[in-house]
């Protein structure tokens, strides 16, 4: 419990009020995703799993291959800590942490019984031992997308601005459109960047998020130097789990990362605000956006994707009844898709899709690949499957880049 | 032979609920252990989610057969523990899964619901069709339908607004009380406790659930108010107060339209910092209505009558009446205020009360007194509390209900928690000597009120609880060791 042991606080500022399983209001649907598509016993959510952790600091219970399968169903994508808010009055930080409990819990488990562990986790962190990125494809992925783009690495000239891909979209012939179309976004704006390309490293994000918290430090403390020495001023993410990483995880490491780091949304906003970036087609349609977790909730990236969204003609932005750092996750956060084949995953993003179908909107619109991944999953078990596009895909078609 | 009994319960259960809605394993049945007050429950054997009333009324058809103890469980919510139950046996009955609000009649000013539907869930489905519940002092995000009714309602004054029961009797019967076919008024749409017979809606108002489980509830809605004004005033003397309360109660019932709380200095402190060094009483008067007009003529009469009586208005309070007025006028920001506010402060040692207004002065002034020695102790022991709260308002005309909480840090010390759990039984031992009694009629409470029944209202509980659940199986000994004919529960359940 050597972990766990290190949020002990949070474990005991929990008061067990049990908000962060039954708010209902106005703009919170409900609080836990898990909770909501599963048969909803106490466990499943943060009251119970807390009360757990409680149990096992004082004895009264063991861990047990029953404790793995209660702590891996958990999305950590924090809506539970936003409904909680408690906030420690001097410090500004949170008194609870639901999440970094789960976290602790996980890396534990992981550490002390990992034959407890279900074998797709093991795969993923193994394939990072090996080819630094979890999804098992070799290093030269990261560059292979870039074929034929006027697209130069760091390495044949240097930049101050370093597009960090990340390595779920290159991994995924689906996603690999969205660097792509990215790259055209930005040379389009005359932005003079330049990408890493087969020398990219995970950053350590879907480790830390699975326990294997000291895999996700070394690679953490490797990245940091790399960056901090390549002469760049400014980081551009493309996913939304790199960009909480890199900002927030590496930013509060020691030593800190030093360039200044932006998820594409926010540094194309910038854009289209100083007018780099103007749309010149029209598009006519009704969407809602799905504010990915590590970029709305975990990082406070709520705006910039609406004023893009809003900025494109004749595209419609509305709202869902749970949005901004209400929303519901998608279902993929804190490798959901792992946790029983993903199926627990999909039925989340269905509903997903459902929510924002009864608002009228023809399409879904996210900033994020895993959320895309999931959401485009769970739109294949509808009747009537609604479209998900990445916030880039709709920014090309207004620039007319795709003719 | 035990265990092939207890796979045939587990098998029978199975059948009405479906396997899903069972959990037997250890952790699942731990995570149950605990709920919002720091005396916990025990684990139960099973848990169960049933979806419907019938469903309950099969499950309790079948805890009855076997002897098995039911403890039955809403929101999770109490400040004294979840009913015990016998532990080692425990069937505990998660009621959060009928969850769903069946009407909202706009006409008869009604809602019917589920009754393990959190109050917040039902107060926004009634506020979409531009109605409430009054209930400014419930957490409501947290407590049930069912456990407000069983648990808190009777004596916060709002149970005039539970008109309607649907109730699981502990040997299965289904019944219906407070109107409409098959109850005592055979009419439907109407909706009345008394007429055509006894108030058997009353008789499982604040039964702690001992009588029967609630499983659906008609309730009052009212016209939700969409004007509101919001004024503070400071007192010097507690007495004052008290006038003051007094004299905005000759004018108005505060249900549902003008609630009238009043805090104290350690409640203040917590508001706002630099109103530490002043040692007053804060008089909050809300004003809810439908038109500009008529809100705008009560501020000025509550204003004027708190000047009358030597209350003081100032910047600062009349800033923090315009943030109290932007909060409660949204969707139940107030409640949700408050209990991230205690939530905040530390490990709760909840002191609430219950006292007639009519000599209130001099009980209240002890109880503070008892309260601040406590936590001179807790000191001297090198406990450290995070702040105190002051607060009480009329429930109704003749009484008022309150609290005065401390709070405590370092919750993961025992020693701290054993403090805890020992200054909330002694001072309601104490206030109990006094002539208070609590708000709340949950976990060890029920035990502590029902030291102090007299003979004849034991009688009549044990002789309607031995009537109703001869077995003893529902909620068992959460009020009083049964002393009553019938065998106490004997099944233990195994996985």
């Amino acid at each position: 419990m050597k972990e766990l042991s290190k949020v002990r606080h949070f474990v005991y500022n929990c008061r067990k009020c049990g908000l962060c399983g039954n708010k209902v209001s106005a703009k919170v649907p409900y609080v836990c995703p898990v909770r909501e598509h599963t048969e909803g016993f106490e466990h499943f959510y943060a009251k119970g799993k807390i009360t757990i952790a409680q149990g096992l600091f004082e004895g009264q219970i063991a861990p047990s291959p029953e404790l793995t399968e209660i702590i891996y169903s958990c999305s950590l994508c924090g809506n539970c800590l936003t409904q909680c808010g408690i906030i420690d009055q001097d410090s500004g930080l949170p008194l609870t942490d639901p999440p970094q409990i789960i976290e602790a819990m996980r890396a534990d488990l992981l550490r002390e019984h990992p034959e407890w562990i279900a074998p797709a986790y093991h795969a993923m962190i193994t394939s990072t031992s090996q080819y630094d990125n979890p999804w098992g494809l070799p290093r030269v992925t990261k560059e292979r997308w870039a074929k034929g783009l006027s697209v130069r690495t760091i390495q044949e000239e240097p930049s101050e601005i370093l597009l960090f891909t990340g390595c779920t979209i290159p991994s995924n012939p689906a996603l690999i459109p969205r660097v792509q179309k990215a790259v055209a976004i930005l040379n389009k704006a005359n932005v003079d960047f330049a990408i890493l390309g087969k020398d990219e490293p995970c950053c350590g994000s879907v480790q830390r998020r699975v326990g294997a918290i000291d895999l996700a430090q070394e690679m953490r403390e490797k990245n940091i130097s790399m960056f901090n020495n390549l002469g760049i001023s400014t980081i551009v993410t493309l996913c939304a789990g790199c960009y909480h990483t890199l900002k927030v995880d590496y930013q509060k490491a020691e030593p800190p990362l030093k360039p200044k780091v932006y998820h594409l949304v926010d540094f194309l906003s910038q854009l289209i605000t100083q007018q780099k970036l103007i749309f010149t087609h029209t598009q006519n349609l009704k969407v809602a956006y799905h504010d990915p977790c590590h970029l709305g909730r975990h990082s406070g990236i709520f705006d910039p994707p609406r004023d893009i969204l809003n900025a494109l003609p004749g595209i419609t932005l509305v709202e869902r009844r749970a949005t901004r750092e209400n929303t519901i996750c998608c279902g993929a956060g804190g490798g959901m898709r792992l946790f029983a084949n993903g199926t627990l995953a999909e039925k989340i993003g269905k509903a997903s899709l459902e929510d924002a179908m009864a608002t009228g909107a023809q399409a879904v619109v996210t900033a994020c690949p895993f959320c895309e991944i999931n959401l485009t999953s769970a739109a294949g078990q509808m009747n009537h499957p609604m479209p998900v596009y990445d916030i880039i895909d709709l920014m090309t078609k207004g620039l007319r880049l795709e003719e | 032979m035990k265990k092939a009994l207890n796979q045939k319960i587990y098998k029978d259960l199975s059948e009405i609920v479906g396997e899903n809605y069972i959990a037997a394993t250890p952790l699942a049945t731990f995570a149950y252990s605990q709920d919002a007050s720091i005396f916990g429950g025990t684990q139960a054997e099973m848990v169960v989610r049933p979806g419907s009333t019938e469903e309950v009324s099969k499950i309790v058809a079948l805890a009855n057969q076997h002897r098995i103890p039911l403890v039955v469980r809403g929101g999770g919510a109490s400040i004294y523990g979840q009913p015990k139950g016998l532990p080692g046996s425990n069937l505990l009955i998660d009621m959060t899964r009928m969850n769903k609000v069946l009407t909202i009649n706009p006409e008869s000013f009604t809602a019917t619901a589920q009754c393990g539907i959190i109050m917040g869930k039902l107060q926004y489905e009634c506020r979409k069709e531009g109605f409430y519940i009054y209930s400014p002092f419930a957490p409501l995000h947290i407590v049930s339908l069912g456990g407000w009714i069983a648990g808190a309602a009777g004596a916060a004054g709002l149970w005039r607004d539970i008109i309607s029961l649907t109730i699981v009797l502990p040997d299965g019967t289904i019944v219906k009380t407070g109107g409409g076919p098959g109850t005592n008024i055979h009419q439907s749409l109407f909706y009345n406790r008394n007429l055509g017979g006894p108030d058997f809606t009353g008789l499982f108002i604040g039964d702690g659930g001992s009588f029967g489980i609630k499983t659906e509830a008609t309730v009052r809605i009212t016209k939700f108010p969409t004007v509101m004004r919001v004024s503070i005033f400071e007192f010097n003397e507690l007495s004052k107060v008290l006038a003051m309360v007094k004299r905005h109660l000759e004018r108005v019932d505060p249900h549902p339209f003008d609630p009238i709380m009043v805090f104290g200095p350690g409640a203040m402190k917590n508001f706002m910092p630099e109103f530490s060094e002043i040692n007053s009483f804060i008089v909050q008067g809300i004003m809810q209505g439908h038109t500009e007009k008529e809100m705008d003529a009560k501020y000025q009469v509550f204003n004027a009558l708190a000047e009358e009586l030597g209350g003081t208005r100032t910047p600062m309070l009349d800033a923090m009446a315009e943030v109290m007025t932007s909060s409660t006028s949204g969707e139940s920001g107030m409640e949700m205020d408050w209990l991230k506010l205690f939530n905040v402060l530390g490990l709760p040692a909840w002191l609430p009360f219950t006292l007639p207004r009519e000599g209130f002065l001099e009980v209240y002034n002890k109880l503070i007194a008892w309260r601040n020695a406590r936590l001179g102790e807790a000191t001297s022991r090198g406990f450290e509390y995070g702040g105190t709260w002051e607060f009480f308002t009329p429930s109704d005309s003749s009484t008022l209900i309150g609290e005065i909480d401390s709070f405590f840090k370092d919750a993961g010390n025992p020693e701290v928690v054993f403090f805890v759990q020992t200054m909330m039984r002694d001072f309601q031992e104490y206030a109990h000597q006094l002539g208070s009694i609590d708000v709340y009629n949950q976990g060890l409470m029920s035990n502590l009120h029902a030291r102090y029944w007299p003979a004849g209202f034991k009688y009549l509980y044990t002789t309607i609880k031995a009537s109703l659940d001869p077995n003893n199986i529902l909620n068992p000994d959460l009020w009083t060791s049964q002393k009553h004919p019938g065998r106490r529960p004997r099944r233990k359940i195994k996985k």
